[in-house]
């Protein structure tokens, strides 16, 4: 029987092959019982769920990395010569976690709490380390990475680490772990919205202090109203933010003080900051 | 806020017991009591009020015609008293309360029934406020942000200050 040949990419040899003549019967079997047990199939599935929940803006380039984070060479397989030290390892460990907990923003719960469980188990693998675990040094570390990357102040991440940091010998258990990322990660993008929220202040050039400072004291109190557990307290807070009351607290502010010092960013950014940290459970 | 309370026939304490009440002596621990509502019909069961004599646990069966204390026909309490030092218990001055005829509910939070009074901006004219409408909502999902976090926090401890046993009282006391 003739090959027709057909003008589509060539997706997988296994089913191509079974398209093809039947005559082909015993090596389209190997074929695809070759990929199955070499591990290939259950591997390109789980690759393609991961870029199917990631959604990446570059899907090609995303794959790409993801197999290079698998760590699948060995040094008989021709990677590196020699196995790496501990600090390197190390090292790749931590990068590879924060692929894993970048995958997905922290508004996907499901997606973000799945790559969480992926990074801790990453970092807890025994390896060459002498426990397996997840140790207080290794994890301070990774908080340290993430709050770098995303560029926060020294001034806003110190405080912040002091409230969950671990101790460098202490074993990290996973819901610590999970609520530390989470918190990193929602604080950088808390910073990132005062950010933004201090443009809207700086419109001439200039934030005044006294505008400033209204606006956070609002947020405080909207923030303290929060103590008790009634869902009320949802729809108080929204009127207090509202347009109509933040216009008239600033309004105010202005007629209150005669001073007309403007507020730095840097400073507004820690005062902002401050007011999310403080409701930041510590451990221990 | 205004109670009116409604009349009730109270069926006596019937003790809950195998065999015939008469002829067997025994103190179960288990009463019931019904309570019907002959002239009033079905109303809005507000609060019940009683004395308590030596009783320990209570349950209540409601019988009505709708979801929650609307429309309540009749009622059975069930009272127990498991310690035999209390032979006889029961429920003293029975009162059954429903809602007074007109009772506007006075848990308004303030933000409702004290709406701000329209302030005009006095300034607006001579210094130009930050756009109201974009500085409220960075403020309100600073505040989202804030408020996950507070949600989200974990009950999982670290264990710093856990003893693995090794301060036993006992073994200390060898030294």
């Amino acid at each position: 029987m003739a090959e027709k040949r057909r003008p589509t990419a060539p997706v997988a040899g296994a089913s191509e092959a079974r398209r093809a003549s039947p005559a082909r019967g015993l090596a389209t079997e190997s074929e695809e019982e070759f990929l199955r047990q070499a591990g290939v199939t259950s591997m390109l599935r789980a690759a393609l769920l991961k870029v199917l929940e990631a959604r990446p803006d570059e899907p090609l380039p995303f794959l790409a990395h993801y197999f290079d984070n698998l760590g699948l060479r060995s040094p008989a397989n021709g990677g590196a010569g020699e196995p790496p030290g501990l600090l390197l390892l190390q090292q790749q460990r931590i990068g590879r976690a924060l692929w894993h907990l970048r995958l997905a923003h922290h508004s996907q719960r499901t997606a973000f709490n799945n790559n969480v469980s992926v990074a801790y188990e990453c970092l807890s693998a025994s390896g060459r380390k002498k426990r397996p675990g997840l140790d207080g040094r290794t994890y301070s570390e990774l908080l340290k990475r993430i709050c770098r990357d995303g560029e926060a102040p020294e001034e806003i991440v110190s405080p912040l680490l002091q409230k969950i940091q671990c101790r460098d010998h202490e074993a990290v258990p996973f819901d610590i772990f999970r609520y530390g990322m989470l918190t990193c990660f929602v604080l950088l993008e808390f910073v990132a919205r005062a950010d933004a929220l201090y443009e809207v202040l700086d419109d001439s050039g200039q934030a005044d202090r006294r505008v400033c400072q209204a606006v956070l004291d609002t947020l405080e109190g909207a923030l303290l109203a929060g103590d008790f557990e009634a869902p009320s307290r949802y729809l108080e807070a929204g009127s207090q933010l509202g347009p109509d009351c933040l216009a008239l607290a600033m309004d105010r502010a202005l007629l209150a003080r005669k001073s007309n010092s403007a507020m730095l960013r840097d400073e507004f950014l820690e005062k902002a900051a401050s007011l999310f940290i403080a409701k930041v459970r510590p451990v221990g | 806020m205004s109670r009116v309370q409604v009349p009730c026939h109270i069926k006596g304490a019937v003790a809950l017991q195998v065999g015939d009440v008469r002829t067997v002596q025994g103190r179960p621990g288990v009463l019931v009591i019904d309570v019907t509502f002959p002239t009033a019909g079905p109303f809005e069961l507000q609060e019940i009020t009683f004395k308590n004599y030596y009783t320990a646990f209570l349950s209540i069966r409601v019988r009505q015609m709708l979801c929650d204390m609307d429309k309540v026909l009749e009622l059975r309490l069930i009272l127990r008293q498991p310690s035999p030092l209390w032979l006889n218990f029961t429920l003293e001055e029975l009162q059954f309360f429903q809602h007074g005829p007109q009772s506007p509910s006075s848990a308004f939070t303030k933000w409702l029934s004290h709406p701000a009074p329209y302030e005009q901006p006095a300034l607006l004219l001579q210094q130009a406020l930050p756009d109201p409408d974009k500085v409220s909502s960075e403020v309100q999902q600073m505040w989202m942000l804030t408020e996950m976090i507070r949600a989200n926090r974990t009950t999982a401890r670290i264990g710093r200050f856990d003893v693995d046993g090794c301060y036993d009282l006992n073994l200390l006391s060898y030294t």
